[in-house]
């Protein structure tokens, strides 16, 4: 074959792989204009029904396009009014929520109190199948009444309004209308922005309500697209194809830093990386001085430091300061590798073999760090990693039969120390390993007390015999890790919320 | 590799009217394939973890994720869940998945046509390339063609594609800029993806190829054609192209069910929306509807892409269709 044949054939290879391109799909999105920002997510929400899902990803997108009942302030982290201007509580169990007059959904039918009520009796329905249902289930029934929100809880709920800060207001008559599942695909809300296409996998396109009660948004259009690979997000920031890149590794961060033309923006947040150890079936674990040791054997600075990059701050117990019930009177976390020794000596543990269980969700180079500090002490750690559905069926298991430590990352998204000690060391609860008479009364005293100072000093308690016990061990403060360029202002906050109202691109 | 080529020679005996049995007979086995491929992945899935513990929100309860179990019909028998996806295949009806709450069937309809265009755009860079550099390697052996390209086939293939996809990101849209890094935006978004997914098909082209073309030079009819004067070109195009095909063909189309099937890694790093994404997030998050559908898909598109390799092979080789003696197959 000649040269110019080949040649040839090079080229009609290139035209006719190209020419197949365009068969059966569309371009989703066009160049970006002023006023138009592009954010890569790791992953494609799973839903625009706000009330089925609740996955940061799938959150970052709906809850652009509807309103919560309230909101947090970024700044202070403190509940504030957002569709609900006002509310008050007549007894212990009965919250008013006064709705903001004049706000319409997008297609100008006016939002009311209505609407708000059945957006919760929808997640509480059992038929409808939230998968939200968890973070709604103290709430035995949601009316209108004289134009107010009426909640009503099964006991004094002292976390309620945090979980309502998650709460989106779907329009009752268009969703009963059209259905649940159109709905998901076409959604109405009275939020800042509109949907204005879905390309299933690949983006959502929003664009600017221009109904919108609110203060007008700088961003008219909006493109979040799914790019799961972390250094494809890298790419895409560093070839300007996005403005703005979620969830990166501080790996990743560091690559991003060198980038004089982007910025790293960060924050902390309420999630908690902590080491959690089975003290019911984990053998050498079972030993408060085995579970002391292995605290001491970790080197915390070590972790912030060289994996996180600094992205994360040192802690002194399951729950960060953002978190209600936060106990800062506690003691640091300290390295101590010597009286770790002697600890495990004492409790004739050297050379113990221990079975960490963890899965790929969960940073691989903490846990082998991990690994690594506790074999500088004598004790031998086994990684077990399996998928994360396995890693769940395995640890949940009511039978304590997972192995002796695992690594996991907490956030309740309620900024509430109930959330995190509850679920994960109350008695028979499907991730505790641990059990404690009195901690459960205190834990359960403290979930139905309304008073502020009573239940810090419920939970005040409750650290100091989480402290004691050593059930598990908060290790570090996660940070939510952004890339973005310089076209886009934005602080993020603690919550991770992607509100597109609060973002300005030039 | 599949048997492919071996039934037309056992019925060496019977005339053409034979075809249509043939076909008939292969449908009736990729029934009973299909049938047993679906079953394996309904038990397997159901033994590896619980959809509904991945579902529920971090602080659920034991009795949340029953709730969210008996909603997805997981609570029932495993034989109930088995008998009633059956039935429900028969006529059609795949599921809902768990996470998205739509039809599986839709959820694959929707990314086919991103993996095909992927597919198809790979498969026709991967033959070009891959049978122009197999022959040329063929011709020139021993020569410094076959020196300098045999190594690059090899890397092609040695290269896994999340290595070799990043180094083509970094290069054309992040040092160059000239192509897009990830997602759908036109023809050109294309390329670099199919490039990937090439530089692994066009290897083994290559070497099948290359292997064949070999083959047919060492025959009697070469050494006639060349002595009668035939020029390379013609000895190419006239007689080794189809008697060398029916290997290249049966690669070519291994390859094609393959990137059919979804080509999971390369659509990782490329943003690309195909059923190689959907995959992986189905498998990870134990969306069982999806997963059966997408087997029953990947499986039937094996089985069918065969059935028309077979049935090629008759078109390119007539002594294979009609059973007729000896031949290249």
């Amino acid at each position: 074959m000649n040269r110019r044949r080949f040649r040839a054939a090079l080229l009609l290879a290139t035209a006719l792989a190209l020419g197949a391109a365009s068969c059966g799909i569309q371009p989703a999105s066009a160049g970006r204009g002023p006023g138009t920002i592009m954010i890569d997510t790791a992953n494609y929400p799973s839903t625009l029904d706000p009330g089925k899902q609740y996955d940061t990803d799938t959150y970052s997108v709906y809850r652009n396009i509807f309103d919560q009942l309230l909101r947090r302030n970024p700044k202070t982290n403190a509940v504030v009014p957002w569709l609900a201007t006002k509310w008050r509580q007549t007894d212990p169990r009965t919250w008013h929520f006064t709705m903001r007059p004049g706000v319409t959904f997008s297609d100008g039918s006016p939002l009311t109190a209505e609407d708000a009520a059945y957006s919760i009796s929808r997640i509480l329905d059992k038929k409808f199948g939230s998968q939200q249902y968890a973070n709604f289930s103290v709430i035995d029934k949601a009316t209108a009444a004289g134009g107010d929100l009426v909640v009503h809880t099964s006991v004094p709920s002292p976390t309620l309004l945090s979980y309502l800060t998650t709460l989106s207001v779907v329009p009752k008559a268009y969703v009963q209308r059209v259905g649940d599942k159109q709905f998901a695909v076409k959604p109405i809300g009275s939020g800042p922005f509109v949907l204005q296409s879905a390309t299933a996998g690949s983006e959502v396109v929003l664009t600017a309500n221009p109904k919108w009660w609110g203060p007008p948004t700088q961003i008219r259009t909006a493109v979040f697209r799914a790019v799961p690979n972390v250094a494809s997000r890298v790419a895409d920031l560093q070839s300007r194809k996005v403005d703005l890149a979620t969830t990166l590794t501080p790996d990743a961060a560091d690559q991003i830093r060198r980038d004089p033309t982007l910025a790293i923006l960060s924050t902390p947040t309420e999630r908690v990386a902590y080491l959690a150890y089975n003290t019911i079936k984990g053998g050498a674990t079972n030993d408060p001085r085995v579970r002391k040791a292995i605290a001491e054997a970790i080197d915390y600075d070590a972790l912030i430091k060289n994996l996180q990059r600094g992205y994360a701050k040192p802690i002194n117990s399951m729950a960060t300061p953002l978190a209600f019930g936060y106990d800062k009177s506690l003691p640091d976390n300290h390295h101590d590798p010597e009286n770790a020794k002697r600890l495990l000596q004492e409790a004739h543990a050297v050379g113990a073999k221990l079975v960490m269980a963890t899965s790929p969700s969960f940073d691989p180079q903490v846990v082998q760090a991990i690994q690594g500090d506790l074999a500088a002490v004598g004790l031998q750690v086994e990684i077990q990693n399996s998928d994360q559905a396995t890693y769940l069926k395995k640890v949940q298991d009511p039978s304590h039969e997972w192995g002796s430590i695992r690594f996991g990352k907490w956030s309740c998204s309620c900024l509430d120390s109930d959330g995190v000690i509850y679920p994960l060391f109350h008695t028979g609860e499907i991730w505790s390993s641990y059990s404690n008479p009195d901690f459960d009364k205190i834990v359960e005293q403290a979930r139905e007390t309304i008073d502020p100072a009573q239940r810090t000093k419920l939970y005040s308690q409750a650290f100091e015999l989480l402290n004691r016990d050593l059930p598990g061990i908060g290790l570090f403060q996660a940070y939510a890790v952004y890339g973005a360029n310089s076209r886009l202002q934005w602080t993020p906050d603690a919550s991770e919320s992607l509100f597109l109202d609060q973002m300005k691109v030039s | 590799m599949t048997a492919i080529a071996v039934p037309a020679r056992r019925r060496r005996t019977r005339s053409l009217p034979a075809t249509p049995r043939y076909v008939a007979g292969r449908l009736g086995q990729a029934v009973l394939a299909l049938f047993g491929v679906t079953t394996i992945v309904f038990f397997a899935l159901r033994l590896s973890g619980d959809p509904a513990r991945l579902l529920v929100p971090e602080g659920a309860t034991a009795a949340d994720i029953e709730r969210v179990r008996e909603q997805l019909g997981l609570s029932d028998s495993l034989w109930h869940q088995y008998l009633s996806f059956l039935g429900n295949a028969v006529r059609g009806d795949l599921g809902y998945s768990y996470v998205q709450n739509r039809p599986a069937t839709a959820l694959i309809a929707e990314r086919l046509p991103y993996t095909a265009n992927l597919a198809v755009a790979a498969l026709i860079l991967s033959v070009v390339f891959g049978v122009v550099i197999g022959v040329i390697t063929a011709l020139k052996r021993g020569r410094w063609q076959e020196r300098v390209l045999m190594p690059i086939v090899l890397v092609g293939q040695a290269m896994p594609a999340f290595w070799t996809g990043l180094l083509l990101v970094l290069v054309f849209s992040v040092a160059l800029r000239w192509l897009p890094s990830t997602g759908y935006d036109g023809p050109l978004s294309l390329l670099l993806p199919a490039v990937t997914l090439a530089s692994l098909s066009a290897a083994a082209i290559a070497r099948v190829t290359r292997g064949a073309v070999l083959e047919q030079l060492s025959q009697d009819y070469v050494r006639t054609a060349r002595a009668k004067g035939a020029s390379t070109t013609r000895l190419v195009l006239r007689h080794l192209a189809r008697n060398s095909a029916i290997p290249v063909l049966t690669v070519a189309a291994l390859e094609l069910a393959n990137l059919l099937g979804g080509a999971v890694v390369t659509e990782v790093i490329f943003a690309w929306p195909g059923i190689g994404q959907l995959t992986i997030q189905s498998v990870s998050a134990r969306d069982f509807p999806v997963v059966q559908a997408i087997v029953l898909f990947a499986s039937a598109v094996y089985i069918v892409i065969n059935l028309l390799t077979d049935l090629l092979y008759g078109v390119i080789d007539r002594r294979v269709a009609t059973g007729g003696n000896g031949g290249a197959a």
